[in-house]
């Protein structure tokens, strides 16, 4: 055998005897438990939280129902922020796709499109964000709780947590229950295991929406060139209001630029589908991809993947994040944010698993008990952005979901726009004469739309 | 005495991801993910139905692969079978059907006494089918392959062949070789606890040395096959023409006429 | 492009012992709207002569006919072993 073999028979040996032991743990000395913690669900919120765990030395067990972890997982696609550093400091360096150095927002109408295309400098200081692809990124991430000595399991679908006199003690799989002080839920939107455990209602219309998104293939170049990317490792992130749609669904889109692809899809209001009853959810995004406006950005492209996933709204979905021996963190627990200009829920996916962590080390140091209350993570939460958010942007689902903005604002723009820029051998009139032209030509209720905008300033 | 199971599977890419490049028309398979070869699944199920009846069986799974294939090792570890060796050495590189066999062969020799050996019919990605039947030859064991049903009776190995004009039973007297055919039975999943318990017992690497072949006997250096060129076949071209219910004749004709029907 | 094309694209497990969702036909026979075949994104829910047809094997998990259907017809359970939608990109 050749030198470089030996070494690396050796290396992989060395890899599996030190992972072996740290699936012994080192402070379950006194506990009956099997683990200090199982993390349900390897999205960002679990693999942060099992990687947060496993570097402070705690026996962590992290599963996740797909094999390969990560293949059933589905965002729009962009991880705000620089959170994720704290568990994983060479993140931007993983399999990110571009760094987004365009962000837009747009409102479109049938015929037309009103922008703001806001590109900055300033991108390089602050911390926007990066474009992921999440099948690949939560992989990677995986990897890297199992390289800080997590036990990771994918394939096996968690059943129910399991509960003793009224405290969580563990998972169930299978009718087998896998004891541990404590459980983090992080299983994301379609919490089926909080749901049957008792601990969260099914959601009703009013707390989800449904996205759809398609990925679709276009060479590096012909993205960076379209989009006026300065480089192939910048992108562009927009939203849009989808104020065209047939039958009046209201729906938000997005698109996003991979390294070689494209992210476009389409939030759907539950509520709007159902009052409609005729619009099939899978051609909303069709609809979006046809407009005058989008199809020449996807020109050339061919679809590679087609998916679905749920997307909480309206904040706090559940009654409480924590109880006894367990907490609740990222979509599960219904930490997303969508104002309309951004959409954002990665990011607090992180943060909370990262903050369940440490509300779990921070009660082991104090010598914790099975079935402790995690009371501390809600604390310790309420110190970060995430809560805050939350606490802020409480009801903003009814500024997002208003009328004034699917409909109202972006007719009103579109008329406006009209008289300003048509040249029609007429004399000049003042802006403000045309919108209230605009505003007074129209069926909606001045009042409605008032109300609105009141909500928006408070909220936005 | 401990019935001893072998089973012999492979890691390949996930059939479903493999595309075709729609330039060059070639197989793009760097842009699948691997799985457990589907057949070699129902190798595994078949080995575990045979320890759900019989007393006292010991199953190991073996495999030749890279030190990635340690995923799909773990997996049939948690669906219930005890051990697992994957024999990895760059010496393995490049092999060819013989020196597979001929290396998957010396590795179950050095295990020891071996009463069944099972395999899948054949690999998603090279659709040989020589693995099996050559380990059985290299190891002068009796076979059956393409089954659908292995059983115990009366101390004899009993398979049932599933053949183009019927079924065969045959019995053999162990050690015999078995290779199992896709989709003969639903594999079991595995369990949170079985996985578990897997990944803390672990597996055995071994190498070309632990398992006493010449370096020249295997991978590249031992295969006799020699591919000397590689075409693709050219899509033939496709249309689509409706018949209505009464104009057999016209269609029968249409057939004859574009030469795919002879009469 | 057709929501069949877009869903052929799709690599799945398929679990050919369990079905994960099951509906109950004597709730969707006297169902008044439907709405599960307008909100599932993978059209698993279709109306064949006026009789709706559940597939389970185009399911794509996201749970959306679970809250679609307010009839309780609908009994949502994960899929099991790695079985159902594996996405490439996601």
């Amino acid at each position: 055998m050749e030198i470089s073999e030996i070494i690396h028979e050796q290396s992989y040996t060395r890899q599996i005897i030190e992972n072996k032991n740290s699936y012994y743990g080192f402070y379950n000395a006194g506990s009956m438990s099997e683990f200090d913690v199982i993390v349900v669900g390897a999205g960002p919120a679990g693999a942060s939280a099992a990687i947060k765990l496993a570097s402070a030395k705690a026996n962590v067990l992290l599963v996740d129902r797909a094999d390969p972890p990560g293949s059933k997982n589905v965002s729009g696609g962009v991880l705000w922020g620089d959170s994720l550093s704290q568990v994983a400091p060479d993140w931007e360096k993983g399999p990110v796709e571009r760094y987004v150095e365009a962000k837009g927002v747009s409102f479109l109408t049938k015929d037309s499109r009103i922008s703001i295309d806001f590109r900055s400098k300033k991108f390089g200081e602050y911390k926007s964000g990066y474009t992921v692809l999440r099948t690949k990124f939560d992989a990677w991430l995986a990897k890297k709780a199992k390289d800080s000595g997590a036990m990771v399991v994918s394939g096996v679908t968690v059943d129910r947590l399991s509960m003793k006199d009224g405290k969580v003690i563990g998972v169930e799989q299978g009718g087998e229950t896998i004891t541990s002080d404590a459980v983090i839920l992080a299983e994301g939107a379609n919490s089926r295991i909080a749901i049957d455990s008792g601990i969260k209602k099914k959601p009703s219309d009013r707390n989800i929406a449904l996205g759809i998104k398609e990925v679709i293939k276009l060479p590096e170049k012909t993205i960076t060139d379209r989009f006026g990317l300065s480089s192939a490792k910048m992108g562009f992130a927009s939203e849009y209001v989808l104020g065209f749609l047939e039958g009046g669904v209201r729906a938000g889109g997005f698109l996003y630029t991979n390294k070689e692809s494209l992210s476009i899809g389409a939030v759907i209001s539950m509520g709007d589908l159902r009052k409609n009853n005729q619009t099939y959810s899978f051609n909303i995004i069709e609809q979006f991809k046809e407009h005058p406006f989008i199809a020449p950005l996807l020109e050339g492209g061919r679809v590679e993947e087609y998916s679905a996933h749920l997307v909480p709204e309206g904040g706090l979905t559940v009654d409480s994040i924590y109880g006894k021996g367990y907490m609740i963190a990222g979509d599960a627990a219904g930490f997303t944010f969508s104002n309309g200009l951004v959409l954002q829920g990665m990011n607090y996916a992180v943060v909370s698993g990262i903050v369940a962590a440490d509300s779990f080390l921070q009660r082991k140091e104090k010598g914790i008990e099975a079935g402790a209350n995690f009371s501390n993570y809600m604390d310790n939460l309420s110190g970060t952005f995430v809560m805050k958010d939350m606490k802020n942007f409480k009801g903003v689902d009814a500024v997002t979901w208003s009328k004034s903005i699917h409909q109202t604002i972006p007719a009103i723009a579109e008329e406006a726009m009209l008289n300003i820029f048509s040249e029609n051998g007429e004399p000049k009139k003042h802006m403000l004469k045309i919108l209230l032209k605009s505003m007074a030509g129209r069926k909606e209720s001045k009042k409605e739309l008032a109300v609105d905008l009141y909500r928006m300033m408070r909220r936005l | 005495m401990t019935l001893e199971i072998v089973v012999m599977i492979k890691q390949v890419p996930d059939s479903q991801e493999v595309v075709i490049d729609p330039v060059t028309f070639t197989l793009n398979r760097s842009a699948a993910r691997n799985v457990i070869n589907p057949a070699d699944e129902n190798a595994i199920e078949a080995a575990l139905r045979i320890k759900d009846k019989e007393k006292d069986v010991h199953i190991t799974v073996i495999t030749m692969g890279p030190p990635f294939a340690e995923t799909a090792l773990i997996d049939a570890m948690a669906r219930g079978v005890d051990d697992a060796i994957l024999v990895s050495d760059r010496a393995f590189a490049g092999a060819d059907t013989y020196p597979t066999g001929l290396t998957l062969a010396a590795t179950i020799t050095r295990m020891g006494k071996f009463d069944i050996i099972f395999a899948g019919e054949e690999s998603t990605d090279s659709s040989t089918g020589h693995v099996g039947p050559g380990v059985a030859e290299f190891l002068g064991i009796e076979q059956a392959s393409y089954t659908s049903s292995t059983w115990i009776e009366d101390e004899f190995v009993y398979a049932d062949r599933e053949l183009e004009d019927g079924i065969e039973t045959v019995r053999m007297k162990s050690p015999c070789l078995i290779t199992v055919l896709t989709n003969s039975n639903v594999p079991r999943n595995p369990t949170l606890r079985m996985k578990i318990d897997s990944i803390k017992k672990g597996i055995k690497t071994w190498s070309l040395a632990d398992i006493g072949l010449k370096p020249e006997w295997v991978g590249l250096k031992g295969s006799p096959t020699i591919v000397k060129s590689m075409r693709t076949i050219n899509e033939k071209k496709r249309e689509g023409k409706k018949f209505k219910a009464g104009e057999m004749d016209k269609f029968v004709d249409e057939l004859v006429s574009k030469g795919i029907l002879k009469l | 492009m057709k929501i069949e094309e877009r869903l052929s694209l799709l690599n799945y497990k398929i679990d050919k012992s369990y079905e994960h969702i099951t509906v109950n036909p004597s709730i969707c026979e006297t169902c008044p709207d439907h709405f599960c075949t307008f909100a599932c994104p993978a059209k698993c829910y279709s109306l064949i002569d006026k009789k709706l047809n559940f597939k389970y094997e185009d399911c794509v998990e996201c749970g959306t006919c679970d809250t679609a259907c307010s009839h309780g017809s609908v009994a949502w359970t994960n899929t099991k072993g790695g079985h159902g939608v594996k996405y490439k990109f996601g």
